[in-house]
């Protein structure tokens, strides 16, 4: 087995078991865990307080309990977290990070405090006038907020040097992800759809800094690997989330290879890169106010369309699959206005809707493989 | 002053949406330009700079009372919206395409203002409008309240905003913000939201002199005509009106008595606003208030900026689930309710995704039945009569019940 | 002979295409995946064409039960064999509606007859044969009956909901109010034509259009479909066998690649 194979093996069963691979940190660690919902939260803030920043995007478990606050036609996401909260799946966390990015985040942000009170919530509100002056400081402002809401749970100042080497851990491993999926376009053999997916998503269980050498090794190692001829057809992958992992098996046996995402679980964690003056806390605002094109995030130009018209021909791919979350409503209104953008380009998209529950997918294996021999 | 006599504030209210419909396009045809606003913004920056301004949220709703929401809705689901999006932004968009209805026209937009206190969606719906139609969009973000009351640091970033919106106010008109005027309306505007608060507050008695639906009617004027002499003498005239209907003992209607008294919890279902009036009518349940009185009693000091921005921070929407049951049970102990109908709103996941715990919450403050039912805003396709009648009538056994025991004690 | 076989979730489809490119034969019966369907339309299809199995020298299949279908050389989409077999049958096709029982799709074909784009609906069953099932059963009449019925309509009901729960009790209702049962049939099929329009405004209407599967066979519906989109729509010839057929091409196609690769 080579190298490469191994290390991506490793990472994907820790996508696949996300609690033994938590509860596998924190051992080795020693370190205390605390949980992240998405989109963004400070990562970095808590890796300087001593802490494992666990990332929380939902899973496919059977829904029951969450009906106590939830309507059928919320985001899938959404209703596994509030499960998984009454289940005592999370127990082993000691707060959790929750931002409110759209209208369904912030009720499950009150509803937490209810279906979880025994783990306290720390809620966070990202300023979308980012770009103005006063957004810039309310951003920090929240930055600092939060940071004493950890201070307090940890029982420890965090000060500027742990914020420091925090930052630099981060810097580390986003630099070593974009790096990864550079590379990992070259080969689609053996970082298929679903192993990229499961690579990336792995990170969420780890502490950053271990997993940061892991990509790196991998990436090393596929760099020694020769490059073979790929009789697939490479797409771009834009949404919310690329899940359930089923789906991605259908892309495999289609030999269908994500060549490059905008998926808010993926590139948007890592693709933007820092500013290097200011404080730490600055910088993180930084970094929020330079992210571009992603729907939780107000943006009157909308670049979204053109970002991926951009990545489509970076990379030689010769389509974009949408990975709608059904319910996801920032997602869906962002859909109609780069998919004209798309259709204008030439671009053709697959529109896939899905949830994290889904018990058939004879419809997307058809769509999947009609995708692929209409651009065949 | 003769005519005010004769005059009703119904005739009133008629007189003011056309008045403001034709006076929107009359702008527009004289190549002035025209605003496009939320319904809870800080329009007193607007009134200022004298800016023709029409708001989507009602010209979507009364498409949908007027039932003409379909024809809007296919062609925004037919470029890509989902059915699951709001409806009123799928009939605005699908407006800013087709750009005539049967129902109301209303002139396409140059400018848009967006204040995200009433949802996160508004952001979304206003920057496609943006893009769509390649002008400018002034954005306030007025950050969700998880803490009971509005934290400081946000009330500095929404005051900032506003400040920054003046900036874009003044090079989009070309004119200097005139900030005497500012302070007027100011002035104005809390003087009308005051007369709609003390208006809506004479529901309170029993037998209402308000029928909750005719609120749905002049909830139009408290949107878009809080800033101006206009809105003013019609609150005014309308508190008055109940006033004396109130002091002369005068229930809702005059064909029936009011038996019951509810709060909706929601937005209305336009398309079937006569349906669901008529199911509760038939009961004698008035709808007597809802979240809305408050959430348009939008008060502070004149020229207090910061004050501003607070109060428009501070509607139901945007607050926590512990503001909210306090608020819902005040509401119960103030109104003297007998039960609550609660709309799961397939449009409005910001209010629908608290409305169980809310329901279990007041339930058990103040022991008073309640009901969810299925609907939606404005598409009409989310809506199943039976299922309404089914529920509302098992309201009324609920209610019936807890009135039995209480005349047995 | 080249064989198509198209194995939907309610019928089973196949079809014969002989070495010049001619239809040979083609039979439909009305059972669908998992059941002895495949055997016995079979039977019928060498039947008619005086064939055996032995004679078949590339089977491609085709629809739901595709991936399960032991005799198929190679497994072709559904989206792609009906742009095949309709672009054979109709010259000049630009739009494919096609209702089936699980699913509806639209398919936008290039002048050349291939695939530029298609939509499918989304896991909600109005827009689908299976929502005119539903309504058969409440109207307590099979899917032709209920055709027949619209077309005795004098007064078309709106079916206004979305979902088939609500839209359900919204006929229930109807017809305890005393509205005909012929009336609310046309409301039903104008119910799916909406939604079916709301499709193909997500990939374009581009004439002529052309309605394949066995909805089509429902001359009422494909007239509520062309006032929907306000454009001429016409049923397909063979409608239910269009999916087969076009597999059965792609047989011929796929048999010839082979021999040249093997020359």
């Amino acid at each position: 087995m080579s190298k490469a194979i191994s290390i991506v093996q490793e990472l994907e069963a820790a996508a696949l078991s996300p609690y033994q691979a938590v509860m596998r940190t924190l051992k080795e660690t020693g370190k205390e865990a605390i949980g992240c919902f998405p989109i963004y939260t400070p990562e970095e803030l808590i890796y300087a307080a001593g802490m494992i920043p666990v990332g929380m995007w939902g899973g496919d478990t059977e829904l029951k309990l969450a009906d106590r606050y939830l309507q059928t036609f919320c985001c899938s996401i959404m209703r596994s977290n509030i499960e998984y909260s009454m289940m005592g799946a999370y127990d082993m966390l000691k707060a959790v990070i929750i931002p409110t990015f759209c209208d369904t985040l912030k009720c499950i942000c009150e509803n937490w405090k209810v279906s979880a009170p025994h783990i306290p919530v720390i809620p966070m509100a990202y300023p979308q006038n980012r770009r103005i002056e006063a957004g810039f400081v309310y951003m920090t402002e929240e930055l600092e907020r939060v940071r004493g809401e950890l201070e307090t749970i940890s029982g420890k100042p965090i000060t500027e040097a742990m914020l420091e080497e925090a930052f630099a851990v981060y810097e580390a491993y986003r630099s070593a992800m974009r790096e990864f999926v550079k590379v990992a376009v070259e080969h689609p053999e053996t970082i298929n759809a679903k192993s990229r997916h499961l690579i990336i998503k792995a990170g969420y269980f780890s502490d950053k800094k271990a997993y940061t050498d892991k990509i790196r090794m991998l990436t090393e190692a596929l760099k020694e690997e020769s490059v073979k001829p790929f009789h697939g057809i490479k797409v771009v992958a834009t949404g919310l989330i690329a899940e359930p992992p089923a789906l991605l098996d259908i892309f495999v046996k289609n030999n269908v290879a994500i060549a490059a995402d905008d998926l808010a679980q993926e590139s948007r964690q890592f693709r933007t890169l820092s500013r290097s003056d200011g404080s730490v806390i600055e910088r993180l605002s930084w970094r929020v106010v330079d992210q571009q094109g992603c729907t939780f995030l107000y943006e009157v130009e909308k670049t979204r369309g053109q970002m991926l018209i951009e990545q489509v021909k970076e990379t030689g791919s010769k389509g974009v699959v949408i990975f709608m979350m059904k319910f996801c409503d920032p997602e869906e209104f962002d859909y109609p206005v780069y998919k004209e953008e798309l259709e204008q380009a030439g671009i053709p998209v697959l529109y896939l809707e899905t949830e994290q529950q889904m018990d058939s997918f004879a419809q997307i294996q058809t769509r999947v493989q009609s995708f692929a021999e209409m651009l065949a | 002053m003769d005519d005010d006599k004769k005059l009703t504030s119904k005739e009133f209210l008629n007189q003011l949406v056309a008045k403001h419909y034709e006076g929107a396009l009359q702008a527009k045809a004289e190549g002035k330009p025209v605003v496009w606003a939320t319904s809870i913004c800080p329009q007193e920056l607007l009134e200022t700079m004298d800016l023709a301004t029409v708001y989507p949220e009602n010209h979507a709703a009364a498409i949908g009372a007027r039932k003409g929401a379909l024809d809007f809705i296919e062609n925004a689901e037919g470029r890509g919206y989902s059915s699951d999006n709001c409806s009123y932004a799928r009939v605005n968009l699908g407006y800013a395409d087709i750009q005539k209805a049967e129902a109301q026209d209303i002139p396409m937009p140059d400018l848009l203002f967006c204040c995200s206190n009433i949802c996160n969606t508004v952001i979304k719906w206003y920057e496609n409008l943006a893009k769509t139609l390649q002008i400018p969009l002034i954005m306030f973000d007025m950050p969700f309240n998880h803490t009971y009351e509005v934290p400081a640091h946000s009330v500095k970033y929404m005051k900032g905003q506003i400040e920054y919106a003046i900036g874009q106010l003044e090079a989009f008109t070309k004119k200097r913000f005139d900030y005497d005027k500012f302070g007027e309306v100011m002035e104005l505007s809390n003087a009308t939201c005051e007369w709609w608060k003390k208006a809506t507050d004479w529901a309170k008695v029993i037998p209402s002199p308000l029928n909750g639906f005719d609120m749905f009617n002049y909830m139009a004027m408290i949107v878009c005509m809080r800033g101006n002499a206009d809105g003013h003498r019609l609150f005014k005239m309308w508190h008055d009106e109940l006033e004396a209907k109130a002091k002369a003992g005068l229930g809702p209607w005059s064909s029936a008595e009011e038996k019951y008294r509810v709060m909706w919890d929601g937005i209305a279902c336009w398309p079937h606003l006569s349906t669901t009036f008529k199911a509760l009518k038939k009961y004698g349940i008035n709808m007597v208030t809802s979240t809305y009185p408050d959430s348009w009693n939008v008060r502070y000091e004149k020229n207090d900026l910061a004050g501003m921005a607070k109060a428009y921070s501070s509607n139901y929407a945007n607050r926590n689930l512990d503001y909210d049951e306090d608020n819902v049970v005040r509401l119960v102990k103030d109104f003297k309710l007998d039960g609550i109908v609660y709309h799961s709103n397939r449009s409005c996941k910001l209010m629908d995704f608290r409305q169980y715990e809310i329901q279990r919450r007041v339930e058990a403050a103040t022991g008073i039945p309640s009901v969810v039912f299925d609907g939606d805003q404005t598409d009409p396709r989310a809506f199943s009569e039976a299922q309404y009648e089914t529920r509302i009538q098992a309201l009324v056994e609920m209610m019936e019940e807890n009135k039995e025991a209480r005349r047995k004690g | 002979m080249y064989l198509g076989i198209d194995i939907g979730s309610t019928s089973t489809k196949a079809a014969l295409i002989d070495g010049n490119g001619s239809l040979a034969a083609q039979k439909v019966v009305n059972i669908g995946t998992g059941t002895n369907g495949l055997d016995l339309v079979l039977a019928e299809l060498f039947q008619a064409a005086d064939v055996t199995m032995e004679d078949v020298e590339y089977t491609v299949a085709t629809g739901y039960g595709r991936l399960l279908c032991a005799v198929a050389d190679k497994q072709i989409t559904e989206i792609s064999c009906h742009a095949k077999g309709v672009s054979y049958l109709v010259r000049g096709t630009g739009t494919i509606i096609d209702i089936g029982g699980q699913d509806s799709k639209v398919i936008r074909l290039d002048p050349q007859g291939r695939v530029m784009n298609f939509a499918m609906n989304e896991k909600c069953a109005a827009g689908t044969g299976r929502f005119l099932e539903v309504m058969g059963r409440v109207l307590g009449c099979s899917l032709d009956e209920l055709s027949e019925l619209a077309g005795a309509s004098t007064r078309e009901v709106q079916i206004s909901s979305v979902c088939t729960v609500f839209a359900e009790s919204e006929v229930i209702s109807q017809l305890s109010m005393g509205t005909r049962r012929e009336d609310v049939a046309k409301g039903a099929l104008v119910s799916i034509a909406k939604r079916v329009a709301g499709l193909c405004k997500r990939v374009g209407v581009e004439p002529r259009v052309v309605m394949t599967g066995g909805v089509a066979l429902n001359k009422n519906m494909v007239a509520a479909m062309s006032r929907e989109l306000n454009e001429d729509v016409q049923a397909a010839p063979y409608t239910q066998a269009v999916g087969a057929i076009g597999a059965a091409l792609f047989a011929l196609e796929a048999a010839g690649k082979k021999e040249n690769s093997n020359a």
